[in-house]
């Protein structure tokens, strides 16, 4: 029963439940703050996390700084033990499959922190060396493509060259899972878009990827489903188009003269209306095509459409008290 | 079916597969780093070494004699002067018990602070645990790393201090000084451990530095002050810095209880440590 590269997540027979790669249950994690000497408290980092990552998906994990991504993350690769609750990857929990699971994981740090006289083709492949020499072969291919100088030293590189290091070490071996925490920070849009396609080769290749981030723009581009953590708790599971139409555009109308707001208020799709004589605002959630219309009885003079960012998205959650299930309804289609 | 794309739904069935022959990789790494260092170090050691050992004809064994003799007695003991006058004495006094533990016991407990706990703070350590490597084999192969490095400058300083006691056809013999060495050898070794498994348990390098200073510093003020202390024998017995230089190595070669005793240190450190590093969380 071998099956075809890239055809791991479509064989799977209809009903079956797809295979699950990373899977936590009421994952909890705290941080003991404090010392000996002063008084303890103990930080909730992950407050009862529920997740399943299937295989051959690329998922996206969204969140502001602090939310809890890189505790979840460092759970997953066995640097963190769980307070409570449960995590698996491929099947076991970090701590049981030890360096044996790290095998078949390629990690991308958040902050990457790399130093010292040898040069970036030394770390790598030191690197590889502890892999067991797997991925020696692909370092240099890897480094062409995302154009990195693999003989200057790692104590001279920019924090964008830092980041192509960690790209690269975390590809060479062409892991099952990739687990990828703010894989773009510090990476310029050639190079991004040069990273998301490596990121879909990797998934035609059959790699599950799991990609933190905390701008949405960043990971819609390459994932299908989303999760949205706050606060160590998920509040929002989404696929990405969905999760888009709730984030919604940020319109602006100018107009030649100054127009009345009461046409407007009240079309579908249209939130947080201001019209302030010829200009209007507004918030603009699935099809334009109503607002559009309304506009068009007047002369339009400019007119911009914004994605809004994860950042809004955020400050929405803030603002609506999240009422679990019914909030993930809510925006579905 | 077959294909000669490799692909990562058939990989999958290698799994728990450890990687093989990849040796000893991040020793291999760390010394490399430290290759510098460790010729600073070397140079340091084998000056100092000799620029004493050098002064020992100039000084001579009478003006020694001399010097001591103003002293008061508590003061000469204390300073481990009584036998300076003589060349085993001499070795004694400057290098084996000040200058050679003080050179190397800041670079053991300061390297054995830094490799580990001082990267994991510094973040350098995140990569390489995220690895196919156990976490005890990641201590143990920096460990080994330091050991490497304090072989490395007990060999210069057994060469420098051999020369120069040779040129100067000084009357110590030459399996003493190796003797003496190895002890020192082991002394500074175990104070290192100290700092390596102290940081490597708490993940926090200034309690590996207190750790490996602060035993090292209490044990050569035991071993100073025990003489002048009414029944301060227990002091003394107590001291690793004893273990090592009480048995007088330059005249009586290899003492083996107290030098046993230091590798002693050294094992239950990292038996402790081992365990404690592997199930604490990191880098928090």
């Amino acid at each position: 029963m071998s099956s075809l590269p890239g055809t791991t997540t479509t064989t799977s027979t209809r009903g079956t439940a797809p295979e699950v790669v990373i899977r936590t249950d009421g994952l909890i994690k705290d941080y003991v703050t404090g010392s000996r000497f002063r008084e303890r408290g103990a930080v909730r980092a992950l407050d009862g996390l529920d997740l399943e990552i299937h295989r051959g998906e690329v998922f996206g994990f969204l969140g502001p700084n602090g939310a809890g991504k890189s505790t979840m993350i460092r759970v997953l690769l066995d640097q963190l033990r769980p307070t409570a609750g449960h995590a698996e990857v491929l099947g076991v929990t970090p701590q049981r499959g030890g360096p044996g699971l790290r095998a078949r994981i390629g990690y991308l740090p958040g902050e990457l922190t790399m130093g010292g006289r040898s040069t970036a083709g030394d770390l790598l492949a030191h690197l590889a060396r502890v892999r067991g020499g797997v991925g020696t072969d692909r370092i240099r291919p890897l480094a062409e493509r995302l154009t990195l100088d693999l003989d200057k030293p790692i104590r001279g590189l920019s924090k964008g060259n830092k980041q192509k290091v960690g790209v690269v070490q975390a590809f060479m071996h062409r892991p099952e899972l990739l687990i990828l925490d703010e894989p773009t920070s510090g990476l310029d849009p050639l190079l991004q878009h040069e990273f998301l396609a490596m990121v879909r080769e990797a998934q035609q290749d059959g790699a599950t990827v799991f990609m933190s981030s905390h701008v949405l723009s960043e990971v819609e581009l390459v994932a299908e489903r989303v999760a949205i953590i706050r606060q160590g708790r998920i509040v929002d599971l989404d696929d990405v188009a969905t999760l888009r139409h709730h984030a919604g555009q940020q319109v602006e109308l100018a107009f030649a003269e100054p127009v009345d707001a009461e046409p407007f208020r009240g079309l579908p799709g249209v939130e947080d209306l201001e019209v302030d004589g010829a200009q209007l605002r507004c918030l603009l959630r699935g099809e334009p095509d109503a607002l559009l219309k309304v506009a068009a009885r007047h002369r339009v003079v400019r007119w911009s459409a914004e994605d809004r960012e994860l950042e809004d998205l955020f400050l929405d959650f803030y603002r609506v008290p999240v009422r679990d299930d019914e909030e993930v309804a809510h925006h579905g289609h | 079916m077959a294909t000669d794309t490799p692909t990562r739904s058939a990989r999958s069935g290698d799994a728990g597969v450890l990687p093989r022959r990849r040796g000893l990789a991040v020793t291999s790494w760390v010394l490399r780093q430290q290759r510098r260092a460790v010729v600073g170090w070397s140079v340091a050691l084998a000056a100092v070494c000799a620029l004493y050992v050098g002064f020992y004809p100039a000084i001579g064994d009478q003006d020694m004699a001399q010097l001591v003799e103003g002293m008061p007695d508590a003061l000469v003991q204390a300073l481990g002067y009584e036998g300076i006058d003589t060349a085993p004495g001499y070795l004694e006094s400057t290098i084996f018990s000040l200058l050679g533990p003080a050179l190397l016991l800041v670079f053991a407990i300061g390297f054995g602070a830094r490799v580990l706990a001082g990267e994991e703070e510094d973040g350098k350590l995140e990569l390489e645990l995220t690895l196919p490597v156990d976490r005890r084999r990641v201590l143990l192969e920096r460990f080994l790393a330091m050991v490497v490095q304090l072989l490395v400058l007990a060999g210069v300083m057994i060469a420098t201090v051999v020369s120069m006691v040779l040129a100067l056809d000084m009357d110590v013999m030459v399996a003493n000084i190796v003797a003496a060495t190895l002890g020192l050898f082991l002394f500074v070794l175990a104070m290192g451990t100290l700092s390596l498994g102290a940081g490597a348990s708490t993940g926090r390098k200034a309690i590996g530095l207190v750790a490996g200073a602060g035993v090292a510093v209490a044990s050569y003020m035991a071993h100073a002050l025990a003489p002048l202390i009414e029944g301060g024998g227990w002091l003394e017995n107590a001291s690793p810095f004893a273990w090592y230089l009480g048995g007088e190595p330059l005249t009586e070669g290899v003492h083996w209880a107290g030098f046993g005793g230091l590798v002693a240190i050294t094992a239950v450190t990292l038996a402790v440590a081992l365990p404690v590093f592997a199930r604490r969380d990191l880098g928090v």
